[in-house]
């Protein structure tokens, strides 16, 4: 697998996106709604507890905010390409191609997301930054380090997606799965709430799942909640779940596909 | 010269389980299963020189398309062993995909959104082809399967001839020594068949490309394959030339008489001929089957005129679709014979 390929394959994942434009004006409308709620249920709950769960009001908007901005970047659906290549068998004319199938899907997914910085997260942020009162990060270091681990998440999420969408090879129809790691996704990455306010056991749970380092761990460097002397750590482990996963699913990929069935013929 | 594609002793067999009926059997399911081994592909051989083009034929379910997943990587056999251009597909499937093109003509290489070029665009960079060479070839693809006005227009939006014509040209786009068809065909009228014909013909005239191609279109095999392979339930029935198949399943030839008149009739169906026999087929027409590889049709035409008074002749021949229809109806090839 050569750059070249990898970056050809990002390419058509950037074509496919901006095929049907509906799709993308209501990305950019859903996003917005999303933060108005979040914004109007938190500024209840700030009303009445100011300083909730070590946060200042002004913090939590934030939070919210630019989290939403962020899996506005992260996020893919290569999980639900892949099962549904499989279950329909299209699969058999991904796998003809001479380049390795979890990388070329891997490869759409970095192209989707390159598509989302620049058509969806920056007009999203630029609406959300007129309309919300945004903080800016806490210094230029912690935006650059910010930006590090936001390209963990989005690797995190890509491999992620990947191997759960592998799953398929065996169980065939996955929608199940999907949608259950769908909700892990977005309860655990702290895109709902902000993991400091989760209960002790679940926080433990959470601790040991990749999900955190998705929204949670960069955004807890945005707002400069993570010292520089975590920072190291957090993003040591950031790294180790990328590379994990990314193994992880290369390595399912290879086993299971050794018993792939081509549906339909 | 040491073959292209050899194959030894291939064997896939899938696991499937037999679902029970009704709801109760349904909910009966969740919990236990019982599963048995289908084999779809038992046991074959055969071995393909660089340069042939050869059609692969079997009823549905026959085993047809296993074995083409198998020699193009995407199934691992059970049991075997493939060797195609140097290369063991499965194991080595992303080098070994640089050297072959696949069309399955139930399925497209193409994005489904995207305008066709992209697809193009795509493959030329993963296979590394050169401005040149994407240039002379899209230039020839143009010229026989005039794709050109199709290139900027999405894949969902094309005809199925016309996504097929793109889908060849897509498969060539690297020029591989091989290339595997799997019912290129189907579903598609005769002006685009012809036109797909000719274009492997071609390809296989000036690039020399090595061509298996599945079909059920026996117009296929007749055009452009001069070797033909016969499998049926995973076992390969047969391998060796089209006439050879038709002399060895058409042995029984008929010839028609028609007589001038009632009594010549009954008197020509009264008379015996050695190893023919005669069927009244009407009032005054009689048949007469012979066994092709015993008597050839002027004996038979003969010995009839010096017995009765003739009006007309005509030969029956039975056309390669009855030949097909009775290795797969019948027990005819039934005993291996590649």
């Amino acid at each position: 697998m050569n750059a070249r390929a990898l970056f050809a394959f990002a390419r058509m994942g950037f074509l496919d996106m901006l095929a049907y434009r509906v799709r993308y004006y209501t990305g950019v409308i859903n996003y917005f709604i999303n933060v108005t709620v979040y914004y109007f249920i938190w500024k209840a709950v700030f009303s009445a507890n100011p300083g909730y769960g070590g946060f200042r009001m002004e913090e939590m908007i934030t939070y919210v905010a630019v989290g939403w901005i962020i899996r506005s970047f992260y996020f893919n659906n290569i999980d639900w390409d892949l099962s549904i290549s499989i279950q329909e068998g299209k699969i058999a004319m991904e796998m003809m191609r001479p380049v390795s199938l979890p990388l070329s899907y891997i490869g759409r997914a970095m192209g989707e997301a390159a598509f989302r910085a620049i058509l969806l997260a920056i007009p999203v942020s630029i609406v959300l930054a007129i309309v919300f009162p945004i903080l800016p990060p806490k210094s230029p270091a912690h935006l650059g380090l910010f930006f590090l681990s936001l390209l963990g998440s989005v690797l995190i999420v890509a491999s992620l997606n990947f191997l759960v969408g592998s799953c398929a090879l065996v169980l065939i129809s996955i929608q199940g799965l999907l949608r259950f790691k769908f909700w892990m996704q977005e309860l655990l990455s702290g895109l709902l709430v902000p993991l400091a306010l989760f209960p002790a056991p679940l926080r433990a749970v959470s601790s040991w799942l990749p999900f955190e380092h998705i929204g949670y761990t960069p955004m807890m460097i945005y707002l400069g909640k993570t010292s520089f002397a975590q920072v190291r750590s957090t993003l040591m482990l950031e790294l180790c779940w990328v590379v994990g996963l990314l193994f992880a699913g290369v390595w399912v990929w290879n086993r299971l596909s050794r018993a792939i069935t081509i549906q339909g013929g | 010269m040491p073959p292209l594609i050899e194959v030894a002793n291939l064997v896939k067999e899938f696991r499937a389980f037999d679902r029970q009926e009704g709801l109760r059997g349904a909910i009966a399911n969740l919990f236990h299963r019982k599963y048995r081994t289908v084999r779809a592909v038992d046991r074959i051989d055969f071995r393909i020189a660089a340069g042939e083009m050869v059609g692969y034929i079997g009823p549905n379910g026959a085993g047809k398309s296993t074995t083409v997943k198998m020699l193009t990587g995407i199934l691992m056999p059970t049991g075997g062993e493939i060797r195609s251009n140097g290369f063991h597909p499965f194991e080595q499937r992303t080098t070994y995909t640089r050297t072959i093109g696949v069309v399955f003509g139930q399925r497209t290489q193409l994005w489904w959104d995207i305008a066709v070029a992209e697809s193009f665009r795509l493959l030329k960079s993963i296979y590394g082809v050169t401005d040149s060479d994407y240039d002379a070839r899209m230039k020839r693809f143009d010229e026989v399967l005039e794709i050109g006005r199709y290139l900027r227009t999405p894949v969902r939006k094309l005809s199925l001839g016309e996504r097929m014509r793109c889908d060849v040209a897509a498969a060539l786009l690297h020029n591989p020594p091989i290339l595997f068809l799997d019912e290129p065909t189907i579903g598609l009228d005769i002006v685009a068949k012809e036109r797909i014909r000719e274009f492997l013909k071609e390809q296989n005239r000036q690039q020399g490309t090595t061509v298996l191609l599945t079909t059920h279109d026996l117009a296929d095999i007749e055009e452009l394959c001069a070797r033909l392979m016969v499998i049926d339930k995973g076992v390969l029935l047969f391998d060796g030339p089209l006439a050879e198949l038709k002399r060895r399943l058409w042995r029984e030839m008929a010839v028609r008489f028609q007589l001038r008149d009632r009594e010549q009739a009954e008197k020509l169906m009264a008379a015996t001929l050695p190893g023919v026999t005669m069927q009244r087929s009407g009032d005054l027409t009689v048949r007469a089957k012979f066994d092709r590889e015993r008597q050839t049709s002027a004996d038979v035409i003969r010995g009839v005129l010096a017995l009765a008074a003739v009006m007309d002749i005509a030969i029956e021949e039975e056309s390669i679709e009855d030949v097909v229809k009775e290795i797969y109806t019948g027990t005819s090839l039934r005993e291996p014979v590649a």
